[in-house]
């Protein structure tokens, strides 16, 4: 059960409650898809959860909650990543190879599709930040490249890198 | 046509209508090219979100705890009414403002063992000498607390005092930074500064008060600013002027 608002008037404490029960693992998840750090991750939610509780009488009824506070997530884990590590924002105009032939590759080939994130612990921070805003959280590519402040190019650039690394990857480790 | 084009043709995103059409019309011609992207295709498709990441029962409870104390706050600063004389009054604020600043000034540029009086109410825990205790303190820790102090100075010299939901989240947030920062001086053996960060906390509670009066909120922040560059110079200075610094002594 997810927390759908189910009448007028803002978000209770109750419905966040709901919403946290049933979702947090999943705005957790998101946040350290992008920040890769457990304690930014926790930030990201925790700073989240109290604007969107702050800015509750802004939530539009005809959307979910946990879907409203997970986008916030999302930003928030941008945000900290930006003030954290700036230089992970910064599109790269040269390609980083991908050490896709490891002992600890083979070792994990199997983990592959089971755990997405450690195979993205192989792409640069703008890759990993582009594939998994497109990838996972369908976001526009304009929407990226407006939240990033980069070009639309830079941002096609970036994700096609990291489906390449990560096709390549695949292909490597399970013959696919 | 490369694998560019047809990633971008799998996210239905990036392309015109005319490039998606021509995209569309190749790939019911070239059987070679629809397998190439089928296997695209199936390869992104595999590259599905796993089961996330469990949280912890203890972040989960913090999450919970994050809604129960904006709520609370929330609660106490709308049935909060101010009294005939509030103790923050502007002529209060503004003398132990004084107070604090000429105590924080002696204590820090002097260096004195400054001991508080045991009835110095919330300025006792100000008067603190801020080197860390036993000698055992990451730097790690001390810069992440300077980074601290100059974000929060810079917030609170930016607070924005004629937009109440947006200063209610950014003190909301420091208070929530502040309560990480102090649990983390008590971990880094800094029990000193522990209490500093304590001490900020009613002073943001008032800061946030929806109404709080204008003059009221100026000295509250005024007095923040100072402490906060205060504690950014000793720690600075502790660094620069060739003391060690926390590692250095571990």
């Amino acid at each position: 059960m997810v927390a759908v608002m189910q009448g007028g008037g803002e978000p209770t404490q109750a419905e966040f409650h709901e919403a946290i029960t049933n979702r947090a693992d999943r705005w957790f998840a998101a946040c350290l898809k992008i920040t890769r750090n457990r304690a930014m991750a926790e930030d990201a939610v925790q700073e989240a959860l109290l604007s969107a509780w702050a800015k509750r009488s802004q939530f539009q009824h005809d959307a979910r909650l946990d879907t409203w506070i997970h986008r916030i997530a999302v930003n928030a884990a941008l945000q900290l990543l930006r003030k954290n590590r700036p230089a992970s924002f910064e599109p790269l105009d040269f390609e980083i190879p991908d050490d896709a032939d490891s002992q600890e590759d083979v070792h994990h080939a199997g983990e592959l599709e089971r755990d997405l994130g450690k195979a993205l612990t192989h792409l640069s921070d703008i890759e990993r930040i582009c594939f998994v805003l497109k990838h996972i959280e369908q976001w526009r590519l304009r929407e990226i490249a407006e939240e990033l402040e980069i070009n639309v190019g830079a941002v096609k650039q970036a994700l096609f890198r990291g489906v390449g690394k990560l096709r390549k990857r695949m292909t490597t480790l399970q013959g696919v | 046509m490369n694998d560019d084009k047809l990633t971008l043709y799998f996210y239905k995103d990036g392309l015109t209508q005319a490039e998606r059409l021509g995209i569309t019309n190749a790939l019911a011609a070239d059987t070679e090219l629809a397998a190439r992207y089928k296997l695209l295709s199936n390869s992104l498709s595999r590259l599905s979100d796993a089961e996330p990441d469990a949280v912890t029962p203890d972040m989960m409870q913090r999450f919970h705890n994050t809604i129960d104390r904006a709520a609370n706050r929330e609660r106490g600063a709308t049935s909060t009414t101010s009294p005939p004389v509030h103790f923050w009054s502007f002529f209060w604020g503004a003398a132990i403002t004084a107070a604090l600043a000429l105590g924080i000034g002696i204590g820090v540029w002097f260096g004195a063992d400054f001991e508080p009086g045991p009835d110095d109410g919330i300025g006792r825990d100000l008067f603190v000498d801020v080197t860390p205790q036993n000698n055992v303190v990451p730097v790690v820790f001390q810069r992440s607390i300077t980074n601290y102090f100059r974000e929060s100075q810079r917030d609170i010299t930016d607070l924005p005092m004629d937009a109440e939901a947006d200063r209610l989240i950014l003190i909301l947030r420091l208070i929530d930074h502040n309560r990480l920062f102090e649990k983390a001086a008590m971990q880094n053996n800094s029990p000193e500064l522990a209490r500093v960060l304590r001490a900020f906390e009613p002073i943001l509670v008032k800061l946030a008060a929806d109404d709080i009066a204008p003059e009221e909120a100026e000295v509250l922040r005024a007095q923040l600013a100072f402490e906060l560059n205060v504690m950014l110079t000793k720690l600075t200075r502790d660094t620069s002027d060739g003391r060690q610094t926390y590692s250095e002594r571990t």
